[in-house]
């Protein structure tokens, strides 16, 4: 069914680009026989590629993928600078450390002015799919420690394409890691006290950083043993030797090892190793490695990322995370042994590589197949349902700011505001019913519950019906910081309903609006009189966003 | 080379967790309870869930003097001092004497009230399990013990080895779902969240918020409401489309539950004799969430309910740093909600028929890591209730020795009583037959004891 809706939704896929280069000339002369060039890129590929690749298509970039091509616009993104959010919120002055809270909503504000506004698109989208793999939070300890978990996220940004031994590195000493699963203050044992290290990090950059529970073949399934059980990749002798790995880290330019006053500058620095409270024992690692004693904590830190780093499940483990954040819940083994096999080598015999991951997750064939089934791609977050439709709609409050703190209350999810490290849903959900049954995964469904679908329902109604550019801003309703929404231009064609529909789906849907949905909105919209234009258009961009379809992302 | 087509893959690896497919309980069942026929009565369950693993050999204490330098050895700095234990006075003694956290005074009265019980020491165990036996891996033990996650789905499923996607709420929800056909409303809701507990294959959880359900904006139900009611119309039939994708069909079967439960279930909470409850409840988010199961349980006859699983949940309990700081407070907040919502159910006349109790991802270590503990396995669980045969501890209370006999190192405890008992004791009350507890506690037949006694028969 699926099959038969997006062939007959080929032909309207339209635009299909002329223009794109895609005549392969060349050959005359002495020139070098010319490169492969690659099939044109039509208007509806170009959306559902913007779609995993950034925080929502829009027509403008769409024109830029078709100009450029995907891989070129890939390679484009993988050099553009970083957008940050710690200059920003430096920007705002000091603020008495003990009201540090309060500027949980400028962070939020910086994290939605560069997911919507950034030119590097692909590294924010990448940067938030690993802020739900190495997750810290704000609910928690962090919640007075905007500055740390800025610092965090830019740390992720910088990274989104850099090498995964120096982004394990760069969490594990970070500080709002370190508060976060409690490595910051970790001392070696003291039997007299029965103090052992605290396994808090050791366990969970294990199972949920890097290579999960059980053994992993290259095409992620699962390695069994003899018996036919799974493999585990460690046991509780392996965590506790990581413990022990973990101790004498504490805030850089602490007074006492045990001084965690997180002052502006501690939050945003590296932490730093007090050596005395370092066990200097041996200590097990994975796969039957042991570390001698004597070793200084910089030594058996770096030598248990590598131990960790080298291990054969990161490829997978890694490849079908950012695969389901970005593309699809159910990549094939050979999807993802396509993609992890890059992270093993990325043609250079470099491993870890992943601004080369991501190419090759967003390359692959599997990312946009020509005949998708029902099973391919994913439920959109919910936070990427919105700022698809605030990028499609000049979305801007009268102060410019989106300080929307309140994210994952609305939304169930918000830039590091995770209920706990297990993420906002864990990639193994699958709901009840044929899902399930069928041995798929949903990983979004797990937020999506009747009570978070009824919220942003209701955001979205007064998103559409209030919260837009004829807002009256001097009503008690409307602050300097609403965010509205512009649709003046469907305003001006909503005398007709088709015309209406179709710039509201070429827009939200790529085009691709089922029947029904067409229907259903073009008979409510018939009900609303002609001379109340406003409300034609803000019930139209209602129910597309509302829709099942809207919600998914092919 | 065989061509591995997506079904068949995603069969046996789409998720690594459901690396085995052994036969999951609950698939196919073979009767429904008692032929279908309705309950003659009204019962609730409620599962107040401590996320993080509460230190509960801190909630409750052994306070005779030996047992008591046992713990304080252990625990060293971490340690609660004896003048402040809350002294309680169990009907069995084992010899020793108990003590509760002191911040914990609304459960001490409801424990010398008889209305509260502990029971000791219990964790997701497949068979009854030795320290020797642990340490000659000469017994099944459920897998990855000790992750947070893990150890929660088994609390919460009793899965053992299997990889089952059900919890153990849901395979009872699965059982009597033609008992209470008349229900306006799913046996099985939650206030926090999907969750594993209530995860079943034939019925399907309810999800609402703390308060309750949300209504939808700009939505009427009067036929003679104009666009109000036309944008519902279209909205509800916009869910009904026949979509192409597992996703999109995934997605509306959510939007369909909401709306078509919202307005019956809101109308029923705000009705005048749900109005009428006085009991005030803490201003916490478990108060706030049990305030709201009150509200259901009093709206039970308006929704025509006869059984109801509640899941309700409060976070904050992996005390890996700040321990002694943290501690005191969530403890408080336990014992004020759950003993406001017991006097709730005392003020609507139900207190019998409605049984509430805690699980946890697990007990923590009994050595510390400074100013905190880590992960462990088993811990004391509480159950209130008017059914609750209070006022006595249950299970075995274990020694609290670094290497003692339970200790399997660092004192972590091997459960001493089954989470399948513990579970298989509340569905025999809720109304289980004995030849279906199997279905929903898989471990049940391991152990010699399918009753621990805690409930009224």
């Amino acid at each position: 069914m699926n099959r038969e809706r997006l062939t007959s939704f080929a032909g309207a896929a339209l635009l299909a680009l002329a223009g794109c280069g895609g005549s392969g000339a060349g050959g005359e002369g002495n020139q070098a026989p010319p490169l492969p060039q690659p099939p044109p890129v039509t208007a509806t590929e170009a959306f559902q590629f913007l779609n995993q690749a950034s925080f929502g298509a829009t027509e403008a970039e769409a024109e830029r993928v078709i100009d450029l091509g995907i891989e070129a616009w890939i390679d484009a993104q993988l050099r553009q600078p970083a957008s940050l959010q710690l200059p920003f919120l430096q920007s705002l002055g000091p603020q008495p450390l003990f009201e540090m809270f309060e500027l949980q909503p400028d962070r939020a504000d910086i994290w939605f002015r560069n997911v919507l506004h950034g030119d590097d698109q692909l590294r924010q989208r990448v940067a938030f799919a690993l802020s739900e793999i190495m997750v810290v939070s704000q609910l928690g300890a962090l919640g007075d420690q905007p500055y740390a978990l800025a610092s965090y996220y830019d740390m992720l940004v910088r990274n989104a394409f850099g090498n995964y031994r120096d982004l394990i590195e760069d969490v594990t000493l970070h500080p709002a890691m370190g508060v976060y699963l409690s490595m910051l203050g970790n001392q070696k044992p003291d039997a007299t006290r029965n103090i052992r290290p605290d396994e808090n990090y050791a366990r969970e950059l294990m199972q949920l950083f890097s290579i999960g529970l059980v053994e992993l073949n290259q095409d992620g399934s699962v390695r069994f043993d003899a018996g036919g059980q799974p493999i585990p990749t460690y046991d509780q002798a392996t965590i506790e030797g990581f413990a022990h790995v973990y101790t004498g880290w504490t805030y850089a330019g602490a007074t006492q090892f045990n001084d965690a006053f997180p002052t502006p500058e501690r939050q945003v620095t590296p932490m730093q190793l007090w050596p005395e409270f370092h066990d200097t024992g041996a200590k097990r690692l994975l796969n039957g490695v042991n570390l001698p004693p004597g070793q200084t904590g910089e030594q058996d830190l770096a030598d248990a990322l590598d131990n960790i780093f080298n291990h054969r499940n990161v490829g997978p483990f890694i490849a079908i995370r950012l695969i389901q954040r970005l593309v699809t819940s159910n990549p094939s083994p050979g999807y993802i042994s396509r993609v992890a096999a890059v992270f093993n080598d990325d043609g250079s015999g470099l491993r870890g590589n992943l601004g080369a991951v991501v190419r090759a997750i967003l390359l692959d064939e599997e990312a946009r197949p020509a005949l998708p089934m029902e099973i391919d791609g994913k439920v959109k977050e919910p936070l990427l349902r919105l700022t698809q439709l605030w990028r499609n709609y000049d979305a801007a409050s009268a102060s410019g700011r989106y300080p929307l703190n309140y994210a994952y209350v609305v939304f169930g999810q918000g830039a590091l505001q995770s209920p706990s490290v297990f993420n906002f849903f864990s990639p193994f959900y699958a709901p009840p019913g044929e899902i399930r049954n069928n041995g798929f995964v949903a990983p979004e469904l797990e937020i999506a519950t009747e009570y978070l679908n009824t919220f942003i329902t209701n955001y979205m109604f007064a998103q559409t019906f209030l919260w837009n550019h004829t807002a009256d801003t001097a009503s008690e309703e409307i602050t300097e910081d609403t965010v509205l929404i512009d649709f003046a231009e469907e305003v001006a064609t909503a005398t007709d309903i088709d015309a209406l529909i179709d710039r509201v789906a070429a827009k939200l849907l790529a085009g691709r609006i089922s029947t029904g949905l067409r229907a259903e909105i073009a008979g409510m919209v018939a009900l609303i009189p002609e001379e109340q234009a406003v409300f034609r258009a803000a019930e139209t961009i209602y129910l597309v966003v509302t829709s099942p379809e809207y919600a998914y992302q092919l | 080379m065989k061509r591995i087509n997506r079904r068949d893959f995603l069969k046996t690896s789409a998720a690594a967790a459901a690396a085995t497919m052994a036969a999951t309980p609950g698939l196919t069942y073979a009767q429904l309870v008692g032929g279908g026929a309705p309950f003659n009565d009204y019962r609730a369950l409620v599962c107040v869930f401590l996320f993080g693993g509460n230190d509960s050999f801190n909630m409750l204490v052994p306070r005779s003097s030996a047992e008591y330098k046992v713990y304080t050895e252990s625990r060293q700095n971490l340690a609660i001092a004896a003048e402040d234990l809350l002294p309680i006075s169990p009907l069995t003694s084992d010899g020793a004497q108990y003590g509760l956290h002191f911040s914990m005074a609304s459960i001490q009265s409801l424990f010398e009230s008889g209305n509260a019980a502990f029971v000791a020491n219990v964790g997701p165990l497949i068979e009854p399990t030795t320290r020797e036996q642990f340490f000659n891996q000469s017994v099944a033990l459920p897998p990855q013990l000790f992750s947070h996650n893990d150890q929660q789905d088994q609390w919460l499923s009793l899965k053992g080895e299997a990889p089952s996607k059900t919890g153990w709420a849901g395979r009872m929800a699965d059982l009597i779902r033609n008992n209470v056909a008349g229900q306006q409303m799913a046996i099985n809701a939650s206030l926090f969240g999907s969750n594993m507990f209530q995860s079943a294959d034939e019925t399907v959880a309810y999800v609402m918020g703390p308060g309750g359900p949300l209504q939808f904006e700009g939505f009427s139900t009067d036929p003679t409401a104009g666009l109000i009611y036309e944008q519902r119309q279209a909205f509800r039939r916009i869910i009904d489309v026949e979509y192409g994708s597992i996703f999109e069909r995934g997605f509306a079967d959510v939007q369909r539950r909401a709306i078509d439960a919202a307005d019956t279930v809101t109308a029923a909470i705000n009705s005048p004799q749900v109005e009428a409850i006085t009991t005030l409840f803490p201003q916490s988010q478990l108060g706030t969430q049990l305030e709201t199961v009150a509200r259901l349980i009093a709206a039970r006859d308006q929704l025509q309910m006869q059984r109801q699983v509640f899941f309700v949940a409060t976070g904050g309990f992996d005390s890996h740093d700040n321990q002694n700081a943290d501690q005191p407070g969530l403890l408080a907040n336990v014992s004020e909600s759950i003993a406001a919502f017991y006097a709730a159910t005392v003020e609507l006349g139900i207190a019998d028929l409605v049984t509430t109790f805690t699980q946890s991802d697990f007990g923590r270590t009994l050595t510390s890591n400074g100013d905190g503990t880590d992960h462990a396995w088993g811990g004391n669980q509480l159950v209130v209730g008017g059914d609750v045969r209070g006022g006595d501890l249950y299970g075995t209370y274990p020694l609290l020795q670094i290497g003692g006999a339970d200790d399997v190192g660092g004192g972590r405890l091997i459960p001493g009583t089954s989470a399948d008992q513990f579970a298989a004791t509340l569905a025999s009350w809720f109304g289980i037959p004995d030849n279906d507890l199997s279905i929903v506690a898989p471990h049940i037949d391991n152990f010699a004891q399918r009753d621990l006694g805690f409930m009224v028969g």
